[in-house]
């Protein structure tokens, strides 16, 4: 499905029939067959596709059409009549601006915008204002030096830059020492206490988390690969045979969603005090991959309760692997325990897991043959 | 590379937002798209539909009462930087602003949006945490008033209710005296930080704050500190910080421990020397 978006594009007003998905930079290209627009990294880092926008630089690979109704945009082709734009030039071509010309769309329209807002920044300023532009041939030495000829033209011209704001950091004030009044930070969910170490590529995590039913329940709990996975939010067992099951699990973090789907194994060693459940799968449209296992030991705990001392050991490739921050992993899996430990509870007071609700009804329906099945082989 | 196919409205008021979200399906709303458009072009974000409030004027207001400065949520961070909003403490905001991402970004990304985000790594969030400030929302039950403890529980995770869109942010004014501090360690200039330290003092309010940012989910505020710093006048040394990084969040390596310490020492300092 396409629709219609019109712009004003180098002074020309443009009409394009596009998907929603389609970039700013998609329309200008393919679209306009303005290639002059150059598309390095399409995540908004490299500025290579930085154009005008309603007279301010924006990434054209990170700006919808949809939301270019309307607007102005000058590329590289364009800034007839603008002679900023042409002292840049000029400048670029003296210095050594540019080798392989890659970035130089980008850049340029980066340095106008320097331009129009500086009045007489130096050399720190000006390399601060690029850092969103890269350049892998000139070392910007040659970039900067134009930038500062064209700067100092205008100023001899008796032109200024926009009279732009350039904020500071304060300036040290010495305060006399005061009271402050209580502030209480609201209490956040007890999160299970442990550790996280990773090695680069494996991340473990140690974590201890109390449930309030005796060790006897859960250790039939985590025994049973089903209700298990019924706690673990997002997970959902498709399949299992003797100590094999198939199964995805959803992430979802913020905006973030990869489903991975997969095998795994699990098994349950000592009368249930122990157990391992392993798995790894890949998130077909995403192109990650998770690798993982958690070791447990249930023990007793206070109040009748058990105490689960799980490590959670784990890997992820692909485009997901960049999120594998470990101070982001910590509160991610401390979320996700949290949730789990609160199914658990759940799930052993006789009632349900309130996360994936497809599977509570797998479970549900799995507990009632699986009681028929131990009356039948003569378990329990 | 190109994101997944989905449908993309292009709401003009906010009621007509409130109501696409809840149309159903896997929805985002979209606001200067500086985040979740990479998302979206690594294939990571694969929603069945945009909500794309970049139109809606009741975002882009402010208001300002004696009390405090409201900020609309799709005021771009470049605003900020520009100085067009009113200024609830000297300078603050503009420098904070300054220092998000890169110009080019800066023009389209906007408070709201880093805000609901909520990258451990992103300015906002702790800076609006330290300065105290509450999120307004709008929702078809009429909307409410979030303080940033309860806004942002963990990693890129809000408390906002399904079908809830942040309107604004409400910063409380700060007395003539206020003093405030903010450093962050990034490998290059513009990249995510590595660590952020905040500081905001105000001795007619009786007010003191210390934020670290970029460390595990949410930011860590240590009322502990906010006390010494308040009650001797001086930046605390390294190992008293770093012990009560430790005490804060006990995860946290020994290397972005130091960070964290050395950020927010180098807050405090600039703000009270």
């Amino acid at each position: 499905m396409t629709e219609t978006v019109r712009l004003t594009v180098n002074g020309e007003e443009c009409s394009v029939n596009v998907p929603p998905r389609a970039q700013l930079a998609e329309v200008l290209r393919d679209h306009l067959e303005l290639t002059g627009t150059h598309l390095g990294c399409e995540h908004g880092v490299c500025g290579a596709c930085t154009v005008m926008f309603d007279g301010k630089p924006v990434r054209s690979c990170i700006t919808f059409a949809k939301s270019c109704e309307g607007a102005d945009v000058e590329t590289i082709e364009g800034h007839r009549g603008d002679k900023v734009m042409a002292m840049l030039r000029e400048a670029f071509s003296r210095h050594h601006g540019l080798q392989c010309g890659f970035c130089t769309p980008g850049m340029l329209a980066t340095a106008r915008d320097i331009v129009a807002r500086f009045d007489a920044p130096d050399e720190k300023t000006i390399r601060t204002e690029l850092s969103g532009n890269l350049c892998r041939c000139t070392g910007y030495v040659g970039i900067v030096r134009a930038i500062q000829d064209v700067i100092d033209w205008r100023n001899a011209s008796g032109l200024s830059a926009a009279g732009h704001l350039h904020p500071e950091p304060p300036v040290p004030t010495k305060i006399a020492p005061f009271s402050i009044r209580d502030e209480t930070i609201p209490a956040f969910p007890p999160e299970p206490a442990g550790r996280v170490r990773t090695d680069g590529t494996w991340t473990t995590v140690n974590r201890d988390f109390s449930l309030t039913a005796p060790t006897s329940e859960v250790r039939d709990l985590f025994a049973d690969i089903w209700s298990v996975a019924s706690c673990i939010p997002g997970a959902t067992v498709t399949n299992v045979t003797e100590n094999r099951f198939e199964g995805n699990v959803e992430i979802r973090f913020g905006p973030i969603r990869a489903t991975f789907r997969g095998i795994g194994g699990y098994s349950v060693n000592e009368g249930q005090k122990t157990g391992k459940i392993s798995g790894r799968g890949d998130d077909r449209n995403g192109q990650s991959k998770l690798e993982g296992e958690m070791t447990y030991n249930i023990g007793p705990g206070t109040h009748g309760g058990s105490l689960v001392s799980a490590e959670i050991r784990f890997r992820i490739e692909g485009l997901l692997a960049q999120f594998n921050r470990p101070e982001l992993v910590t509160g991610f899996v401390d979320y996700l325990l949290t949730r789990f430990t609160s199914n658990c509870e759940a799930v052993l007071s006789g009632g349900k897991a309130t996360e994936a609700l497809q599977l509570s009804v797998l479970s549900l329906a799995w507990s009632v043959l699986r009681s028929r099945l131990r009356k039948l082989f003569g378990h329990h | 590379m190109k994101p997944v196919g989905f449908d993309h409205t292009v709401p003009e008021t906010l009621d007509a937002a409130i109501d696409a979200l809840g149309a159903g399906g896997e929805v985002k709303l979209l606001g200067g798209g500086q985040s979740l458009g990479p998302m979206l072009n690594l294939r990571l974000a694969r929603p069945e539909r945009l909500v794309d409030i970049g139109r809606i004027d009741d975002l882009r207001s402010t208001a300002a009462t004696d009390e405090y400065i409201e900020i609309g949520a799709g005021v771009t961070h470049a605003e900020i930087e520009d100085g067009a909003v009113p200024d609830p403490i000297p300078g603050m905001l503009p420098y904070v602003a300054s220092g998000i991402a890169y110009r080019a970004v800066r023009n389209r990304g906007t408070l709201g949006g880093s805000l609901c985000h909520a990258d451990p790594a992103a300015d906002w969030i702790s800076v609006m945490t330290a300065l105290d400030a509450r999120i307004v929302t709008a929702a078809s039950d009429g909307g409410r008033e979030i303080d940033m403890f309860t806004f942002v529980p963990g990693a890129y995770r809000t408390n906002l209710a399904p079908g809830e869109v942040v309107r604004a942010v409400r910063v409380p004014r700060f007395s003539e005296g206020a003093v405030w501090g903010y450093y962050k360690t990034c490998r290059k200039t513009g990249e995510f930080a590595s660590a952020i330290g905040v500081f905001v003092a105000d001795p007619a309010k009786a007010y003191c704050r210390v934020v670290f940012g970029a460390a595990a989910g949410r930011p860590l505020v240590s009322p502990t500190l906010a006390r010494s710093i308040a009650e001797t006048g001086r930046a605390p040394d390294l190992a008293a910080l770093e012990r009560e990084l430790e005490a804060l969040e006990p995860a946290l390596s020994e290397v972005k421990a130091r960070q964290l310490a050395v950020a927010l020492r180098r807050a405090v300092s600039g703000a009270i020397g």
